[in-house]
Order: structure tokens, then sequence, then C-alpha cells
């Protein structure tokens, strides 16, 4: 059940094929489990750094905070990592999130929250499905496609509603701060995602068909996956997601403004989702890491801002953290062979 | 040179582990210059591993290589090439938007810094080509060869760095007998009158009587003999590659299990292929036999719904079906082990166990929403042992295991299934580069699953095969039905019929 393999000795293996010279007992591989366990050493070590400069950092407080910042991010990375999982990447998700959003703030007034919502909703399925069609079953490029998505849906949000908007009814607007259990709902619906996201990709046979397109694709449909029907289904996940991250993003700040909203979002979630070690091709990956390379970021973001230090500062270590990841994941690729 | 006395090259007592697993165990071999040295194996010996530490793409664990009078324990690839050594491997290193001439040159190309002279490259790889007795123009494009050309290209690419050794896996896999017959001609040219030598690897023992001069065999990382031809009884080889595995007859096929047909093809057309006409029985299985290119694949990955239908019918117990992806197939009981193990049917970075059930999660073999893990087990253990899987670790990943291994667990696939009758498997070349043992096993167990009621059409490019598990065979030339016939009395009749009818198609061109 857990996702690190340190290679079990296995003892049928070893008595089916007898070799007198080599030994039994394997070393302990400490490369592998140091590359393994680099991403949670980081998050404690980062987190005790941060609680020796600001102690107020290390608090029930502060961790709900940083839960609070990225639940929007972690509804669109989990369902993002399982689409890279599959080999495919999608770029359209900040703009998809200001256009959900955008929709959200028209609708409110004349269809009621529960209308506007259900909007919203249908909207991000929409786009998903646009995008699934033309990649997943249509055969475009991901890159292209998602990327046209991206300039295109900034610019309808930014036709659609020019200024920013605000003023939501309080019915809708306590999704943003209201909690339960001494959560917020923000909190529990990334906690929510982030559950599905793990019993699909561990205990659900479709996960493992996500994986093999990841790996193969062709094999994969020799052996009966519909390889199509799977890919347009994960852009219709992203979709679904941006739009409930975009409900979650707008609550938050109780406002839409058509311009920044979302502005960067599909950038950061590559960023915690290439950190978690899905390589760029697809085919392995673990959502619960990427969950944890997102918190990572979520604390160092919140950290050095609690330390006053310049959001700049903070671009250019989160951007120095990816390519260091990287480095380490090429070790275990070099030694593999 | 004065050391003539001593050989070319000279391995002593090589080991090579991958963690805890010794794959080498002391292999020592003699290459003299100017000989063609066959080397054999099964598959999972260590073939590649050995010839791995030769080119540099490995580095061996303890022993020596004494190659050109000089002691190495390594190499890097860049070091084994500048010194000598040579290697051409299974699957094609060839460039097809460029021309046989670029690819020849290709980074050695001739000029300076600035421009290449490609004048002087075709006029030189025209050399190099004619030196070979080949008649290919290096102006084509590499799109424009055929498969056999295209491996001689390769080794003219090899020469033109001037090797001592030349290092060859495999390469007549995927000719057919005449491209076989021109391959040889260049390669006896290139040691017996060039003076290099030359390490040949191969699974066709017909291979060896052709063009070997010693032959060595590998087993479970050791060698069992090294000899020279002339002292090879028949049956030696087969012995020494796989002991026990020859004898013992096959059990008969399922034909006469049933009335009905299990499937008939009226005027069915692929894109490739047709219009063909045969039907299978119940328990039968029909071999495809055919050249190269002649259609086999087309055929088989249109029946499993992989490409499309041109035309005529596909009846399927009685009725007539189309089929629009592989899931509709599989949804009727037709299923397909595609020919490339590598490109087609296998994930390589996920174990062993997930490979198998891939088709299978969510279906009738393993029905739980949830994923089971001992059920899992229990099912990789039963084809492991059913078809000898090894090593049978469910957690190994497929990529792992050697060439026979593989296509174990993956010709598993379609055998998971108890309730097989009236079943339909597709195979694709289901033994290429897979070792004389493992492949007995695989005819045996396939011979189980036709006496079961499942129906086997299957494509090979290999006579023998064909004879020895086919009822009925379809003779395929140009994508054209040249014969369906009852019992193909010897391989050469089917030799000839595919030859004689390919060059007939192509006279009337």
């Amino acid at each position: 059940m857990t996702d690190q393999r340190p290679a079990m000795p296995d003892d049928a293996t070893a008595s089916a094929a007898p070799s007198p010279t080599s030994p039994r007992h394997r070393p302990f591989d400490w490369v592998e489990f140091w590359i393994t366990a680099a991403l949670p050493i980081a998050v404690v070590l980062l987190g005790v750094f941060f609680y020796i400069n600001v102690p107020v950092f290390f608090s029930w407080r502060n961790a709900i905070n940083i839960s609070v910042q990225i639940a929007a991010l972690m509804t669109i990375a989990v369902p993002a990592a399982m689409l890279l999982m599959a080999g495919k990447v999608d770029l359209s998700v900040g703009s998809m999130l200001a256009l959900c959003g955008v929709v959200a703030g028209l609708s409110f007034e004349t269809l009621g929250v529960p209308g506007a919502v259900l909007l919203t909703l249908a909207v991000g399925i929409l786009g998903g499905l646009i995008n699934g069609t033309l990649i997943s079953v249509m055969g475009m490029s991901p890159i292209i496609v998602t990327l046209g998505g991206l300039t295109l849906m900034r610019g309808l949000a930014q036709w659609l509603a020019p200024n920013p908007l605000f003023g939501f009814p309080e019915s809708f607007a306590k999704l943003g701060y209201e909690r339960w259990l001494g959560i917020p709902y923000l909190t529990w619906i990334m906690i929510v995602v982030l559950l599905v996201g793990v019993l699909v990709m561990r205990f659900l046979p479709v996960g493992r068909r996500i994986i093999a397109i990841g790996i193969n694709e062709r094999a994969a449909y020799l052996v009966g996956v519909r390889v199509k029907l799977t890919g347009l289904l994960l852009y219709v996940a992203v979709g679904l997601a941006t739009s409930v991250a975009a409900l979650m993003s707008i609550a938050r700040i109780n406002s839409a403004p058509s311009g920044t909203l979302g502005v960067g979002v599909e950038l950061t979630v590559l960023t915690a989702i290439l950190l978690g070690g899905i390589p760029f091709t697809g085919g392995k990956g673990s959502v619960l890491r990427v969950a944890l390379a997102l918190w990572l970021l979520g604390m160092l973001s919140n950290g050095l801002i609690l330390m006053n230090v310049p959001t700049e500062l903070s671009l250019m270590i989160t951007g120095a953290v990816l390519v260091f990841a990287a480095g380490l994941d090429l070790i275990r690729t070099r030694r593999a062979r | 040179m004065p050391e003539h006395r001593t050989s070319l090259l000279n391995v002593s007592d090589l080991h090579k582990s991958f963690g805890d697993v010794e794959v080498l165990k002391g292999v020592s071999l003699r290459v003299e210059r100017g000989e063609i040295h066959a080397f054999l194996g099964a598959n999972g010996a260590g073939k590649s591993t050995f010839l791995g530490c030769l080119s540099g793409a490995e580095k061996p664990s303890k022993g020596h290589i004494l190659f050109d009078g000089e002691d190495h324990t390594s190499f890097t690839p860049r070091e084994a090439l500048s010194k000598g050594i040579g290697i051409i491997y299974q699957h094609f290193q060839v460039f097809e938007g460029l021309t046989v001439a670029e690819n020849i040159f290709l980074g050695n190309e001739l000029g300076n810094m600035f421009w290449v002279d490609k004048r002087a490259q075709i006029y030189q790889a025209g050399q190099l080509l004619e030196r070979l007795g080949v008649s290919i123009d290096p102006r084509l494009l590499l799109d424009e060869l055929t498969t056999g050309e295209r491996k001689i290209v390769e080794i003219a690419r090899a020469l033109n760095s001037h090797p001592k050794l030349l290092i060859l896996d495999e390469p007549t896999a995927a000719l057919g007998e005449k491209e076989m017959k021109a391959l040889h001609d260049v390669v006896r040219q290139v040691s017996h009158k060039e003076g290099i030598g030359v390490i040949y690897v191969t699974h066709l023992l017909d291979e060896i009587d052709e063009i070997a001069d010693r032959v060595t065999v590998l087993r479970s990382g050791r060698v069992v003999w090294t000899r020279n031809k002339a002292d090879i009884q028949p049956g030696d080889l087969a012995n020494a590659i796989a002991p026990a595995s020859t004898g013992e007859p096959l059990p008969p096929s399922g034909l006469g299990l049933g009335k009905s047909l299990l499937a008939e093809l009226r005027n069915y057309t692929s894109p490739f292929t047709g219009p063909i006409n045969i039907d299978v029985k119940p328990g039968e299985a029909i071999g495809i036999y055919g050249l190269l290119g002649s259609g086999r694949t087309d055929l088989l990955e249109s029946l499993f719904g992989a490409r499309k239908k041109i035309g005529g019918d596909l009846i399927f117990k009685g009725q007539p079906i189309e089929l629009h992806s592989p899931s509709q197939a599989m949804a009727h009981g037709i299923s397909l082990v595609a020919s490339d193990r590598t490109e087609q049917s296998l994930f390589g970075s996920i174990s062993a166990v997930e490979n198998l059930l891939m088709p299978h999660f969510g279906g009738r073999v393993l029905p739980s929403k949830m994923r089971d893990a001992r059920a899992e087990t229990r099912l990789f253990d039963k084809i492991a042992d059913k078809l000898s899987v090894h090593p049978p670790n469910p957690d190994l990943a497929a990529n792992r295991f050697s060439g026979g291994n593989a296509q174990k667990i993956v010709l598993g696939r379609w055998l998971l299934d108890e309730d097989i009758a009236g079943r339909l498997i597709l195979l694709d070349e289901p033994t290429q580069g897979v070792d004389v043992g493992a492949r007995a096993q695989l005819y045996r167990t396939l011979r189980t699953v036709l006496q079961l009621g499942a129906s086997v059409i299957f494509a090979s490019s290999d006579p023998d095969e064909v004879i020895t598990l086919a009822d009925r065979v379809l003779v395929l030339g140009y994508g054209r039905q040249i014969a369906f016939i009852d019992n193909p009395r010897s391989e050469s009749e089917l030799v000839n019929m595919a030859h004689r009818t390919a060059s007939l198609l192509e006279a009337a061109k």
C-alpha cells in the first residue's frame, strides 16, 4: 500500500534462481532512500527553518492559513497530476479559472446562488470537453491547444467583465471563510479532492489504465484500454476541478477581477506536479507526493512572507527548488541502468 | 603487424551482476581475425549483457578483455569504437529522412566544420557499398530501401570507422530469406576478405550452417562450449541452448470440437490486404504465412478492430460483426498479441503482474471494483507456473524480464480466463525473439488453449513454426490471398508458394 518500494529481496525468486556466488542479503539502498525521502525531509527542514526565524510559523492557525492559500491550487493539481501521468498536460487552467470566476460573478443576480454555481461547473466541464476532444479524441498537440485556450479564455473573461466583479450574495461568500469542525470549507474541499485522487490512482483499476497510457499509449490501446475516452475524461475532470477552484478563489477574495484572477495558476500547478516527481512524459507518479510538493510551495511562500522576504526572492527560490528536484531524479534514472 | 599469433579478442572470466543477480558468471571467449564466430544462447542467457560489456554499454564486475593486444577491464562506448569494436544492434539505428550516404557518414561527415562534402560522401559511400558487393545507390533516401538493405547500410556505416571486430546482434531477425542470403554474402565479404573478426548473434540454427566458422553457446551466464562448425553434430546446438527441450511431441489441437464455424471471413478486406476468404473452426489453429510486407499484421490488426475494415464481412459465431476498436473486439472474445513486444505490448516500467492484468481490471477475470493485491498475485502465480515465467516475481518491472519471459507475460494475458472456449486469439509473430526452449513451452500452452475450445489465428515468418502449429495455412503475398491449404507437407512447399507467387505478381506489374 505504500508508495515507495525499497525493492525487498524476494525469497521465492532467490530460491528459484540459485546462484552460488550471489549474496542473499541485499544492502539497504541509501541513495534511493535519500532521493525518495528528499521531499518530506525538505518539508520538515523548511518548517524548522521558518520556526527558528519566525516562531509564529509553527502554529495550527498558520497551518490552516497555508491550507487555505493552496486549497484552490490543490483542487486543480490533483486531476492535473493524473492527466500528466497519462502523458498529457493542460496549460489553460489559469484562464479557465478566470472565465469560470467571471461567469459565476455575473450570474449570481439573475440565476441565484445554486443556478450560478451549476452554470460555473458547466462552463468548466465544457472547457474540459473542448480541450479533451481536440487533444485526446482528434489528436492535436496538448501544448498548442491549451496554450491557445489560455490566451483565448483570458480574453473571453475580460470581454465578459471588463471591470472587477464583487459583492457576492452572503450565502455564497461564506464558502470563503466558514468552518466545519474548526477547519475551513476550502480546506475540506481540498482534502476531499485529494482523497478522491488517491483512491482513483491507487485502488481503482482506472488508475492503472492512466499509468499504462502514459507509459505506452499504443500498447494500452491494444489491450482494450479506451485511450481516447480516458484522456477526454481526464481533461473534463481538470475542467470541472478548475471551475470548483474558481468558486473557491472568488469566495475567498470576495471578488472576481477578470484581469488578474488565476494568473500563473497553470505554472504553479505544473511546478508542484513536476516537483512531486511526475515526469513530463507521464507513466508514473503519486498524487500524495504532488500534494506534498504543493504544500512545500505553500509553506515557502507563506514563510518567506512572514520573514518579510520580498516575493521576487521567493520566486527565485521556487524556481531553483524545481531544477534541484529534477537533478535528484536524474541521479535515480542514471543509477537504474 | 607481427602479432599474428595472438587472438583479436580474448575475453577471460568475465562477470557481471545487476544488484544481487549475477548475469554473467565467468564468460571466456576468443575471436580470431577474419573469422565469423556465431554466438548463441536462449533468452536471458546473458548474450545482450556480454555484448554490452564489449561495446562499452555495460561495465563488467570482474574479468579481462584483451583486445588487439591491449588489456582492458572496461570501455566507454566511445573508447570501444575508437579501439575498433563496431556493434550493430538488432533494432534499426538508421534515419529514414536521410540518404544512404548521409546515414553512412553520420557523425563522421566529410568536409570541414562549415560544410559537408556531399559529393565525396556519395562517391566514397558508393565505393564502400561496391566493396561489399551490393548495388545500392548512395543517393537514395533510406525510406526507399528494403529492410535487408537498411541492415547493409548499417554495416557499411560501422565499417566506415575501420573496426577490427564487428558485432552483429540478430541481424537477420526481420529479414526474408532472399535478403538473408544477401546479408550473409556481405558478412562473409567483411570477415573473410577484409580480415575483420565478426561476432554473429542469431536464434536461427539454419543460419549457423550457412555462415559460421566457429560457434559458442551461452547458457545461464556460462559458456557451454565453443566448437568449430565441422565438429558440431546435428542436435548438438539445440541441446546446448536448451537441454531437455527437444523430444516430447506436442499435444494435438482441438480440431473437431464443434460443428459450427467460429468465424468466417468473406471477401474480407483491410487497408493493405484482401480480399480474404477463410473460415475458422472451434479449436483450430490457422497459420498465416508470408514474407515481410505481405499484409499479415494488417489483417490481424484489422480483425482486432485496431485498423479499419475496407470491405467484406467478418462473421463471428454466425453473426456478421463490425469492429471499430480493440475494446469492442475484446467484448466479443477476440484478443490480439501484437508483433512488436516493446513497442506495442509491454508497459516496461510497471510490474509484471500489472502488465499481465492490464486488460482484465474490472473485467470478468478480476471483477472487483477495488484492486485486490492477493487475487492479482494468485493470477500471476498461476500463469507464471503454467508458462514457467522466470523469475516468477510479480513485482519485478516488466522491462527487467528477458525477451522470451516478457513474451510469456504478454501471451499470459489471454490465457487467464478459464472459460476460454469460443474465443479467438490472434497472434502476430508469437515467438519473435523467443528461444528454442521457451518456444516449445509456448507451443504446448497454445495447444492446451486449443483443446479447451478456443481458436487461434497466428502469423509467422518462420515456416517451421507454421508447419508445427497450424491445422490450416493461409499464404499471403503482397496483400493477396495466395492459398488456403489443408495440410502443408513441408516447409519448402510453403516457402516456394510465397516466393514464387510474389515474383509472379512482381512480373505482372
